[in-house]
């Protein structure tokens, strides 16, 4: 066993997230009062409020919006009065049947895989976060910071609908709209970035801090 | 921060966080997921309240129709999809399953109607141009309001008339159908009013039915008295009035076309034909223009002489005016009697002869013929074309004829109507009219005329100054003759010999001017010598012009 190493938490210090002002947060009982930078005024937390609650109800909503996201059409292309709408996966589909496998590889990986790896990862942390797993925090941890950097990327999917719309609008010829699945897709990436940013990382080391105890 | 952070301690140089009074322990978080779940929850109710029917169209093929991407349209708006395409059980038809909205199922009912709209072109139109671009869609007619269905047979061909469209449908019985195509338009005075739907063979196959609908406000013209008549085509006619050209419309022409309008002038006040009303198809605007006599009575006539010339269908006349048509004709040959008669049956519209004036008592409108009869009415043979040698059945009145009556009940089941030779007083009025022409030829005055002339020829003969003019003709040829007879004893052989003489002196130049004739040699060997005195004297002019002082000097030696 090894001695439990010093953390801020269990030194009593708290620092300012925003001016990074060290404070004494003074009895550990006392932390659940809110507490207040004295130089900043802005709010002290030693970690984050309600990270695994605010993080749950935002990869709920992710899921449920999700759903939608793949269902409804997310383009509907008009073309010589052909009206041809296409969710995600039958694009994919379509580009696979067409033998463009690299755009049907690269769609899949932006709009179908990283949002699902997302929700993914962050369900299984918040779920070993709760049951103060000791399961191999390092790696964890590097789930988590996959997340965070991966995040962005599968916004690409509604950049390409929002530049098809905005290309291909030759009237009667060919039309590009967006369906309602831009949208929600839309949503699903925005709500698990916020989802990845409220989920506090020092969790999972708290568990093994706990232990020590 | 100067200090450096002690393990054992507290940091005194570190500020206590100052307390902030504390919030509401709800996270406003929360409501993500609650607004997430509320749009999820009402795009799912919205699914399933907007769901409409799903309906099962049976066609014979699904050429144009692609899962996933052909419409449901009606009156062009799109009411639905086609989900699925599957080839039916027994393979003979294609099943198409569509999902339509929900408001589809207010007018989808058993007497709906399916068809697909695809690129068509017609003899009298083109239909679905827009189809070529956005490829087909399927196009409903929702039909009288019955039962509810889910499953339909699909038309192959789009319907000529949907529900609510007004007008009224009429029925059309004639004997061919001639061009007559669905869609064939109806026009009443040359302006398009409705359209075929559909024609089919009556069931006992006599007759073909065909079904027209007639658009408002056209349908209100269709009285009970109203003919329809076929206008398909170009009608020619030739007649004293000159050449006419008769067709409704160039589409009649290609398609086939239907024209109705009342024939009979009292039709204005007659009433409106009701919906389904059947009226027979003239074939042509003359036939149905011409008065319908229903009443046909047949009659049986005997002839005795050759009817050569008369053939089925050959008309009855009474005095020019067609009443009638022969049916048949057959020749029966009498053993007994060792006698041919000729049985023609004709049927004849005894309704087209009007009488004025009372009839006689105990006659009646059936028996007037027998009445006729009495009084001279015979059948009789004529010839309609001296040319083609046609024949043609004339009544008429001979008051003169032999009496008869009408036999009823004979053989052939007709009453047999008593006929009349032919006369041959036509014949002998020629003949008197010919006899008439040659009396009046003056033959008397022509013997006179050419006894005169007979005369004047004699005295010419016999006159005096005739022998005198012989006589001296008589001198002349004497004169003549001893004139040929000098000729030929002196003149001739003089004649002669100069001939010979000239014919040696001939022979001699001749002679002298043949080729190997010593004559030429020579000639030519002079000329030869010219020819080298010639070059010698040109050898000496060019020597002398090129050495002039040789004339002096002389030639001088060659060194």
């Amino acid at each position: 066993m090894k001695k439990p190493i010093l953390t801020a938490l269990r030194a009593g210090l708290i620092a300012c997230s925003v001016c990074h002002l060290l404070c004494h947060a003074g009895p550990p009982e006392a932390t659940s009062r809110a507490l207040k930078c004295p130089r900043c005024g802005a709010t002290l937390h030693s970690r984050k409020p309600d990270s695994i609650a605010r993080t749950w109800a935002l990869v709920i909503a992710a899921c449920i919006f999700y759903i939608p996201a793949n269902v409804l059409p997310m383009t509907t292309v008009t073309s010589l009065g052909m009206v041809q709408s296409d969710t995600i996966m039958s694009g994919v589909i379509y580009f696979v049947q067409s033998g463009s496998w690299p755009i049907a590889l690269i769609i899949f990986i932006a709009s179908v895989f990283v949002p699902l790896l997302k929700l993914g990862i962050l369900g299984y942390l918040l779920v070993s976060v709760q049951l103060r797993s000791h399961y191999r925090p390092k790696d964890r941890t590097r789930l988590y910071l996959i997340t965070e950097a991966v995040g962005r990327w599968s916004m690409l999917d509604i950049f390409v609908v929002t530049i098809l719309v905005a290309l291909v609008n030759l009237g009667a010829l060919a039309t590009i709209q967006a369906g309602p699945a831009a949208l929600h897709f839309a949503a699903v990436v925005v709500i698990t970035m916020v989802a990845a940013m409220s989920f506090d990382p020092r969790l999972i080391w708290d568990a093994k801090e706990k232990r020590h105890e | 921060m100067s200090n450096q952070p002690s393990p054992d301690a507290g940091f005194p140089e570190v500020p206590a966080a100052a307390v902030k009074t504390r919030r509401s322990r709800f996270s406003l978080v929360w409501v993500v997921p609650v607004v997430a779940a509320l749009i999820g929850g009402w795009l799912v109710v919205k699914a399933f309240t907007e769901k409409g029917p799903q309906v099962t169209i049976t066609f014979k093929s699904a050429e144009g129709l692609e899962a996933g991407k052909t419409r449901v349209k009606f009156k062009d708006v799109e009411i639905g999809l086609v989900e699925e395409i599957r080839i039916g059980d027994d393979a003979s038809h294609v099943v198409v399953k569509s999902q339509l909205i929900k408001e589809a199922e207010r007018f989808i009912s058993e007497n709906t109607r399916f068809w697909v709209v695809r690129a068509r072109v017609s003899a009298s139109a083109i239909y679905g141009l827009g189809t070529v671009f956005s490829g087909a869609y399927i196009d409903i007619d929702p039909g009288k309001p019955g039962k509810p269905a889910r499953s339909f047979a699909g038309l192959e061909e789009p319907p000529v008339v949907t529900t609510g469209l007004p007008g009224r449908h009429f029925i059309l019985e004639s004997e061919r159908r001639g061009s007559l195509e669905i869609g064939a338009p109806i026009y009443y005075r040359q302006i398009r009013a409705g359209e075929v739907v559909a024609y089919n063979l009556s069931e006992d196959g006599t007759k073909i039915i065909s079904k027209v609908f007639v658009n408002a406000p056209y349908h209100q013209f269709v009285r009970n008295s109203t003919r329809f008549w076929s206008a398909s085509g170009v009608d020619l006619k030739l007649d004293a009035t000159g050449i006419t050209l008769e067709t409704e419309s160039l589409v009649s022409i290609l398609v086939g076309g239907i024209a109705f309008d009342s024939i009979d002038g009292d039709s204005e006040r007659e009433k409106e034909a009701p919906e389904d009303s059947a009226f027979k198809l003239f074939p042509s605007h003359e036939a149905a223009k011409q008065k319908i006599y229903s009443a046909k009575n047949h009659f049986v006539l005997f002839f005795d002489e050759s009817v050569r010339g008369l053939g089925v269908g050959a008309s009855v006349e009474f005095r020019g005016i067609p009443i009638g048509q022969v049916v048949d004709i057959k020749p029966e040959f009498d053993l007994k009697l060792n006698k041919a008669k000729i049985p023609v049956i004709v049927a004849a519209e005894p309704e087209r002869i009007s009488f004025i004036g009372q009839l006689p008592d105990g006659v009646t409108r059936e028996t007037i013929a027998d009445h006729l009869i009495e009084r001279g009415f015979r059948a009789q043979l004529r010839t309609g074309n001296l040319l083609t040698g046609q024949l043609y059945i004339a009544l008429d009145l001979f008051p003169d004829a032999k009496p008869a009556r009408m036999v009823r009940g004979g053989r052939y089941g007709y009453p047999e109507f008593p006929t009349i030779p032919t006369q041959l007083e036509e014949i002998g009025s020629k003949v008197t009219r010919l006899v008439a022409k040659i009396d009046k030829i003056p033959i008397e005055q022509i013997g006179n005329d050419l006894r005169d002339t007979m005369q004047g020829a004699k005295r010419i003969a016999n006159s005096p100054v005739l022998i005198e003019t012989v006589k001296s003709l008589n001198a002349a040829v004497k004169e003549l003759q001893a004139l040929t007879a000098e000729l030929r004893t002196r003149t001739a052989p003089e004649v002669t010999a100069t001939l010979q003489q000239a014919q040696r002196s001939l022979s001699a130049a001749e002679s002298s001017l043949a080729a190997d004739s010593p004559q030429l040699y020579r000639v030519k060997a002079a000329l030869d010598e010219i020819a080298g005195a010639a070059r010698s004297l040109r050898l000496l002019t060019e020597f002398l012009e090129a050495h002039p002082e040789s004339l002096l000097r002389g030639k001088g030696s060659e060194k």
